[in-house]
């Protein structure tokens, strides 16, 4: 288990983190999530000594993280970073060998690895000579190559096409499966909703939400009623008193209601506008426990506002 | 895992990619090639190894003349033989330049007589003589050969040992510029390419700087060797050099200097690199390295050859970015004491030692420092 508690970092002027305290544990995909700045990448360094904390402490199985510690983790920083004029499957098995690994069996890890991410024929190819996918590729298989006990990725999905995004899921899933500690950053808030059991939420240097996504979002007030009136146009929900509309088009509306709202009362509500073709009641998505969860202006209101707000939560 | 098992990986890597890129290979055969041109060159010009003109003192015993005349033909050597009447006859040809040396061997052939040289004498030329005196002289005490008598003998090890030295210099400065700079670049690739946030995760600052210097040192320490040895063998084969009894200890010491010197200027050049936040900006980050280095080569080959024993000879000694060139200097002109090499050498090894532990502290700071070039200062300041 990841304990990571009470951190702070100044850079001159600036607060990078304040206090961030949470705990990932082993087995579990726990997505690392915050705005720009929030001090995702900060704390990931502290993790591996690239930062030194100002205060607060980093424990890895209960015991305090020291360089002999981190040869048991895999790092995959958000800059990639490999040599790009170095062999691939050298530079895997070179940095296999820097996690403590004899050469022979680095050699035979590099290639395991590589036939794992179909790059077995490039075992010889330089780096640069490599797509950018397949750079990525090989930068995660730098992160695996020594079967690490707790794998710290910065951002692993930016980039990736589809198929690249596939391969690298399976890969966290199945490692998190060994009881490996994987811990990632994302932007692709539906993207960790789908991959990961637990998120940590930082905002301004603090923890701001931390849990098991299914437990967040039971603990969130918030519920999502979305409903099809046939021919209705969607103006039925006029009348109605304390529910906001977060989407409207065309017949169908979205609307956000408290979870002890009456059901019964809404539907009869529909009933009679017309033909009720859809009546689904959803707790929220991520996006939107995120938003709510870093203060971010909600988006809210009218038609207008539809094309904002799938922007604005899918980021 | 070791510190240890981490600075080796660190240089076998450098020593790998490095050592198999073409640009090595390139700068070892154009070094080589200049060698040997420099070398072969003169020699074939001056043709001094070819010709040269021996003159035979006084009543010279029946069959010496013809006995040269044919031990030369067998060397190749072009002699041109004349006669003079007395050694000081033979004194003043040799001063005067006319001729190259001058044999003298008594009638009887009682002993195997003297080689007459202005400074030395020309090696193909003491091997012909010798061989044609051995010739004539059969018996007991054949194998003695012509003493050589120099007019002014001992000017030529000096000025041997002197242009050993200053070559030796000369491949020192030009070898650890051209390896310091793999250094400094390789350190702004590292850090331009981030992958040295993934390196700095498991290796400490300081093991990555020392396993850098010592890959790419062993590499020019290599071409160093290789060079000297061509160097030594061609002057060897052409003769062009009568190498002084101090060789062997000469190359030691320049050997030993040139990994001082390299540990030094390295080691700065590897965190003044760090800086820099692009490959063209580091060479303006290594300027302060450059300039000293420009000027301690200068001063040596200006003040310390003119006079190894001033006071500057004896202060530069004791300044570890100047020693590297004076203290060889020193010794080749038999200018230095035995305790001063050493203290020298002892305030070398701790001022490497020193900038290992300043320079990875400023080198961590800086390398881990995304964003434009960083203040030597803050460099310092961020690290912990």
């Amino acid at each position: 288990m990841l304990e990571i508690a009470q951190l702070t970092k100044r850079y001159g002027a600036v607060r990078a983190l304040d206090g961030a305290t949470f705990t990932a544990r082993r087995g579990r995909l726990v997505g690392f999530l915050g705005p720009n700045g929030a001090g995702k990448t900060t704390t990931m360094r502290c993790v591996f000594g690239l930062a030194t904390p100002d205060g607060g402490s980093v424990r890895w199985d209960g015991a305090p993280i020291d360089p002999r510690v981190r040869l048991r983790f895999g790092y995959m920083p958000e800059q990639r970073g490999l040599y790009p004029r170095m062999r691939v499957a050298e530079q895997l098995s070179y940095f296999g060998q820097h996690h403590g690994l004899s050469r022979g069996v680095a050699r035979t890890k590099a290639g395991e690895w590589l036939e794992r991410f179909g790059l077995a024929d490039r075992a010889k190819s330089k780096l640069e000579d490599l797509s950018h996918g397949n750079q990525q590729r090989v930068q995660l298989a730098t992160a695996l190559v020594h079967d690490p006990e707790l794998l710290v990725l910065d951002e692993p999905f930016s980039g990736l096409d589809p198929i690249g995004i596939a391969t690298m899921a399976g890969v966290l899933r199945e490692r998190a499966r060994a009881g490996v500690g994987v811990v990632f950053s994302s932007h692709q808030l539906d993207l960790v909703e789908e991959v990961c059991e637990d998120v940590v939420i930082i905002s301004r240097g603090r923890v701001v939400a931390e849990g098991a996504i299914e437990e967040l979002k039971a603990r969130s007030g918030r519920r999502h009623l979305e409903v099809e009136v046939a021919g209705s146009g969607g103006r039925w929900t006029d009348d109605l008193d304390g529910n906001t509309v977060l989407e409207r088009d065309g017949d169908r509306v979205k609307l956000l209601v408290d979870e002890r709202a009456d059901l019964d009362a809404l539907l009869a509500a529909a009933r009679a506008a017309g033909i009720v073709r859809r009546f689904s009641y959803e707790p929220p998505r991520l996006s939107e426990l995120f938003m709510e969860a870093v203060n971010a202006p909600q988006p809210m209101d009218t038609g207008a506002a539809t094309d904002a707000a799938t922007g604005g939560t899918s980021r | 895992m070791s510190r240890w098992r981490a600075i080796r990986l660190v240089a076998g890597r450098e020593i790998v990619e490095r050592g198999r890129s073409r640009g090595y290979a390139l700068s070892l055969a154009f070094t080589v090639i200049l060698m040997v041109v420099g070398f072969v060159v003169p020699s074939m010009l001056i043709g001094e190894a070819t010709r040269t003109s021996l003159a035979v003192v006084g009543q010279a015993p029946s069959g010496l003349v013809p006995s040269l005349t044919a031990t030369a033909d067998a060397y190749d050597l072009q002699l041109s033989l004349s006669a003079v009447a007395d050694r000081a006859a033979a004194d003043a040809a040799l001063r005067h330049g006319s001729i190259d040396a001058a044999l003298e061997v008594p009638g009887d052939l009682s002993t195997a007589g003297e080689l007459l040289v202005l400074e030395r004498a020309p090696a193909s030329l003491q091997a012909v003589v010798n061989q044609a005196v051995i010739a004539l002289r059969a018996g007991p005490a054949a194998s003695e050969v012509p003493e050589v008598s120099a007019l002014e003998p001992p000017t030529a090890e000096d000025a041997t040992a002197l242009i050993f030295a200053n070559a030796g210099i000369i491949l020192m400065f030009i070898g650890i510029f051209s390896y310091g700079s793999w250094v400094l670049t390789g350190v702004v690739e590292e850090k331009q390419s981030r992958v040295v946030e993934v390196v700095l995760s498991t290796v400490r600052p300081r093991d990555l700087l020392m396993g850098k210097v010592l890959g790419i040192g062993l590499l020019a320490l290599a071409q160093l060797v290789v060079l000297v040895a061509v160097g030594l063998g061609l002057s060897q084969l052409l003769g062009r050099l009568v190498l002084p009894t101090t060789t062997i200890g000469a190359v030691v010491q320049l050997l030993t200097w040139f990994i001082l010197g390299f540990a030094f200027y390295a080691t700065t050049m590897g965190f003044l690199g760090a800086l820099a936040s692009r490959p063209e900006e580091a060479s303006i980050a290594s300027m302060p390295v450059t300039l000293t280095a420009t000027t301690a080569y200068i001063l040596s080959i200006l003040v310390v050859t003119g006079d190894p024993n001033g006071i500057l000879a004896h202060v530069m000694t004791f300044i570890p970015p100047a020693a590297p060139m004076v203290v060889p200097l020193r010794t080749a002109l038999g200018a230095i004491e035995p305790w001063e090499i050493a203290v020298s050498i002892a305030l070398m090894v701790a001022s490497i030692w020193f900038l290992f532990v300043v320079g990875a502290r400023i080198y961590s700071g800086a390398v881990l420092h995304t964003g434009g070039r960083i203040r030597l200062r803050d460099a310092w300041r961020a690290s912990r």
